[in-house]
């Protein structure tokens, strides 16, 4: 597995993560845990983020496995 | 008029006149009420027991009588609520029987408790040991509470230093099949939302006997047919597992690039997800 893919997996586990946490985040009841969740969502999404920025140079670098 | 006819007729109207007079005397517990209480409604049974066969042959002086054991007693309650003073009167103190892990034999005295009463009232508390009660006390109703020693107390969460996560009252949605609606519309939610649900774990709604949502919204049923194995609720495990394993691959990403940049950025995040998932820990795993 090349490094790109490895990261593109992690992208993924990542960003399944933040759906899960963001549908307790609204079925939630208490105040205080869904604080705690939103926070966990802001954090996930800031990772994601420079995630996605670092795939796009590594795609450029292995242009080769472009799409795996 | 025939006797038995009479017998019935006054026999069916005492009954819902008893019925509500019982629901005017209070909804508290009959078997933990204080003993004028307890005596109080003995008497308006008896009285209407006798007004129903007949044995109080004046239907206004049954009444009468009546009217007075019901009405007192829930006067009586008023003003005990007014004043405390009344209500020491009517119901009588507390007694403290045991302070500082001693016991208070002038009290034990007062209430007429023997020694062996006392410790059978303790034994029925899972307490066999006098040792470990550190304050007992009497109430009005006969019942006796206790306060353990400190160090012989459940322990808490508190006590660890453990945060846990709150939990509101979970809500039963499902009952004998049928989707209750009251406790869907308090969880915000509506039936196509368990109907999903019950999609996902692959349930007929028919075969559900009870489902309840937690604080968290998880679904958990029970089902008439116990031989099916149903999926528990993992979900949130999974969720704390997968942020351990992103971190973990964060770390190895950082291990492994050249890049100063990434590398820096990496172990930021990495750092940042291990703080988050210290911090969802009570949520999620507890």
């Amino acid at each position: 597995m090349t490094v790109a893919s490895q990261v593109k997996k992690t992208l993924a586990t990542l960003k399944g993560n933040q759906g899960t946490v963001r549908l307790y985040a609204i079925q939630t009841r208490d105040e205080e845990t869904r604080l705690v969740y939103k926070e966990a969502l802001e954090v996930t999404e800031d990772i994601i983020n420079d995630l996605e920025r670092r795939m796009q140079i590594l795609e450029y670098q292995e242009p080769q496995y472009k799409g795996n | 008029m025939q006797t038995w006819i009479q017998i019935l007729i006054s026999s069916v109207s005492l009954f819902f006149l008893l019925l509500i007079l019982i629901r005017l005397m209070g909804k508290r517990n009959m078997i933990r009420t204080t003993p004028f209480r307890f005596v109080s409604y003995i008497v308006v049974a008896i009285i209407v027991a006798l007004m129903s066969i007949n044995l109080i042959p004046n239907l206004a002086f049954g009444l009468i009588a009546l009217s007075v054991w019901v009405l007192f007693p829930i006067a009586l309650e008023y003003l005990s609520l007014k004043s405390k003073w009344i209500h020491d009167l009517v119901n009588g103190k507390e007694t403290v029987l045991i302070k500082h892990g001693k016991i208070m034999e002038e009290n034990l005295l007062q209430t007429r408790l023997t020694g062996e009463e006392l410790l059978r009232e303790l034994r029925c508390q899972k307490v066999f040991n006098l040792a470990d009660v550190e304050f007992a006390v009497m109430e009005d109703t006969g019942d006796i509470n206790l306060l353990m020693k400190a160090h012989k107390k459940p322990l808490s969460s508190y006590d660890l230093g453990i945060k846990v996560a709150p939990q509101a009252e979970p809500q039963t949605v499902i009952l004998d099949g049928n989707i209750l609606n009251e406790p869907l519309f308090s969880l915000g939610v509506n039936q196509e939302w368990i109907k999903s649900q019950l999609k996902t774990i692959g349930v007929a709604i028919d075969n559900v006997f009870i489902g309840q949502v937690d604080s968290s919204g998880d679904l958990y049923l029970d089902i008439f047919d116990d031989a099916i194995q149903l999926p528990q609720p993992k979900v949130k495990e999974m969720v704390y597992a997968n942020f351990e394993k992103s971190q973990a691959d964060l770390m190895s990403f950082a291990l492994e690039t050249q890049d100063k940049a990434a590398q820096q950025m990496y172990y930021r995040h990495a750092e940042r997800l291990k703080e988050l998932m210290e911090k969802l820990k009570p949520y999620l795993l507890r």
